[in-house]
């Protein structure tokens, strides 16, 4: 069977009846037991592509999905409304760039960005890839979704290329709630860097997009780091929290200046880094530092997590 | 055999795991040696390299500067994004590290970005102009310097950094004959080699233990400067390129223009400089600083500052975090760090010195 087919009743894919266990040799299974089945070598030849569509149609059927990127969304939103509605922020109070909103709308994308990095963002995120394939085991879907050849590997890949995309809507979720809404609420015009310069909208627009792009990258380690979890466990839920309180984790110990030797290899070190790119001249430094620390993340744990899923019994 | 290869292949599956962090272990443990992979320069003198530091004529450059402290003082956490203010931000100075952008175009144009977490300070000087401009509450200050100003070489410095050509020739101009000046490995900074210069104070009685300073081997240009201190292993403080481009950078770094909703203050200078910035580690620098009635006992890297009570400012002794810093002892109360120690004597006098406190309660008895 294919995999994409099992999956298209999205949440409601009903077990049928199909070979059941799939154990560990299933990727060294001599390729002529399944060479039969048409629909298999079809789904070779397209190597997961089909299976990534089905992927991210499932996720983004799923009302969560929706709820929780509505919730992102309306972070800037509260900002932009609560600072329209009293009075003037004083420079230097509150979280960085708001005394900046009522100058220029699209502030507000930024300063959605700063609130949500280090607590709503993760949470979204730990919550997606910690469903990754502990959702599947869950639901009992996994083995179903393992009966092609050389399986396992593509279902990670495919997982996690799922949650990756999760995390660009995520912060683009923000980003764009914000400009839209400060742009609705607040004047539109050139905007003041770090260092002091103005740069034009065009610009800043492109400056808005390069932090989400670098927020976008800060939340793939994360991400890599719940699809370990969630190949350990069967429990959703469990996965899903053990990713947030890692993350968590991760920003105390960061934020503790006895551990500062461990903080360049804390996932969350470089979260607020992206304020570099908005200085004059951009400093790229931080955006290589976390893209090789985030990469580092990704390979460790996208590793961890082909060793145990490869060897583990899937029994549901 | 059957069982044997099924678990050859769950140890290979298993291998990525293992592989992939060694690998990053081997090459976060590699990755600093090579950088440090000694230069080998040919020899020079001390004399020589003294010569060659102020014959240096690097006028234009961009880099990234670092700068840490190891002085011993209670470090306060930075908690959430948003950066404190007040006290807490003048002791940050002290204790945290700091990374810091310089462009500097010929004698005149220069500009200085201090990089905090998600703020920046900046120090622009284009001619005679100098703005002084903190993202953190918008505010951008004006000076004129005089025209005399403009010989020069030194770029303006931000009251917390200053170039390590600045603090280099500050402390050379020091050198007195209680200093012993030798060359150390040739080291490398900023992936440029550079000859070690070594001032050591021939002293037992202070708490420096050495002064190093590294110098470009081009450019006779100074890339960093490390001050050590005595019965500490990592350096006390260190100012250090890590990142350097000996071209002139763009022209339009260094116009500046408040930006529109700025708070902007004019600020016209008296003598045509500023005060010299309390840096740590710079010996025989408190004397700048200190009140006309102060008094000096001890001669170079010995000297003790005295300040009579009359001189001391009214709120300082019964501040909360002096308290906390001091802990009492015998004549008073101590506020030790690595490199300096400051004494303020029961009677509301102060005295200070990179030297133990048995100096500067010898120096309060004798008045």
């Amino acid at each position: 069977m294919l995999p994409s087919d099992s999956r298209v009743p999205s949440d409601s894919r009903v077990p049928d009846e199909v070979p059941s266990d799939v154990p560990q040799e299933s990727t060294s299974d001599p390729p002529g037991d399944l060479s039969f089945d048409p629909l298999v070598r079809h789904s070779r030849t397209a190597p997961g592509w089909e299976l990534l569509a089905s992927e991210l149609t499932v996720l983004f059927r799923r009302r969560r999905t929706w709820a929780m990127l509505l919730a992102l969304a309306a972070v800037p939103v509260l900002i932009a409304v609560a600072v329209r509605l009293s009075s003037p922020v004083a420079p230097g109070r509150g979280p960085a760039f708001l005394d900046r909103i009522t100058q220029n709308g699209l502030f507000v994308g930024v300063t959605g960005l700063v609130v949500s990095i280090p607590l709503f963002l993760p949470l979204t995120i730990g919550v997606i890839a910690g469903d990754t394939i502990a959702g599947e085991a869950g639901l009992g879907t996994l083995r179903y979704l393992l009966v092609a050849p050389a399986g396992r590997v593509r279902l990670l890949l495919v997982k996690y290329a799922g949650a990756a995309v999760f995390c660009v809507a995520a912060t683009v979720a923000v980003a764009v709630a914000g400009v839209v809404i400060g742009v609705l609420l607040f004047p539109v015009g050139p905007v003041t860097l770090l260092s002091g310069d103005t740069i034009g909208v065009g610009q800043s627009v492109l400056r808005l997009l390069l932090v989400a792009a670098y927020v976008t990258v800060s939340l793939l380690g994360l991400s890599a780091v719940g699809l370990f979890i969630s190949t350990l466990t069967e429990v959703p839920v469990g996965a899903m929290a053990a990713t947030i309180v890692l993350s968590v984790v991760s920003e105390v110990l960061d934020a503790l200046p006895q551990l500062v030797w461990l903080h360049p290899w804390l996932f969350s070190h470089y979260w607020l880094g992206f304020a570099d790119l908005l200085r004059q001249p951009v400093a790229w430094g931080s955006f290589a530092d976390n893209a090789w620390l985030q990469a580092g993340y990704v390979a460790v744990f996208g590793a961890l997590a082909y060793g145990r899923f490869a060897t583990k019994d899937v029994l549901s | 055999m059957h069982e044997v290869s099924v678990m050859t292949k769950v140890w290979l599956r298993w291998l990525p795991a293992v592989a992939v962090p060694a690998a990053i272990a081997a090459g976060a443990l590699v990755g600093p040696f090579q950088a440090s992979a000694a230069a080998t320069l040919p020899i020079k003198t001390p004399e020589q390299l003294l010569a060659m530091v102020g014959a240096n004529t690097v006028k234009s450059l961009s880099g990234t500067l670092e700068q840490t402290s190891e002085l011993g003082l209670p470090q306060l956490p930075t908690t959430g994004p948003s950066s404190n203010a007040g006290v807490a931000s003048a002791l940050d100075l002290l204790t945290g590290p700091h990374t810091a952008r310089v462009y500097l175009a010929g004698p005149t144009d220069a500009r200085v970005q201090v990089m905090d977490q998600l703020a920046e300070r900046d120090v622009v000087r284009h001619g005679t102009d100098v703005w002084l401009y903190s993202s953190k509450d918008n505010s951008a200050t004006h000076e004129t310097l005089p025209a005399a100003g403009t010989d020069g070489r030194t770029a303006p410095s931000t009251p917390e950094l200053q170039t390590p050509d600045q603090l280099a020739q500050r402390m050379l101009a020091a050198i007195d004959p209680g200093t012993e000046v030798t060359v150390g490995q040739d080291t490398v900074v900023a992936g440029r080699s550079a000859y070690d210069l070594v001032l050591s104070p021939r002293s037992s009685d202070t708490l420096v233990g050495s002064v190093s300073i590294a110098v470009d081997s081009l450019t006779g240009l100074p890339l960093s400067v490390e001050v050590q201190a005595r019965g500490q292993d990592k350096p006390a403080f260190r100012l250090a390129f890590t990142d350097l481009i000996l071209q002139a950078p763009s022209a339009d770094l260094f116009t500046f223009t408040p930006p529109p909703g700025a708070n902007v203050t004019q600020r016209s200078l008296p003598q045509g400089d500023r005060l010299p910035p309390g840096q740590p580690g710079t010996p025989g620098e408190q004397s700048g600083s200190a009140a006309p009635q102060h008094t000096v006992s001890g001669t170079g890297w010995d000297t003790v500052i005295g300040l009579p009570a009359a001189a001391v400012p009214a709120g300082l002794t019964a501040s909360p975090l002096l308290a906390q810093a001091a802990r009492t002892v015998d004549g008073g109360r101590l506020v030790s760090t690595a490199l300096v120690n400051v004494l303020l004597t029961n009677d509301g006098r102060i005295f200070a010195g990179s030297v133990p406190l048995e100096l500067l309660q010898a120096a309060a008895a004798a008045r």
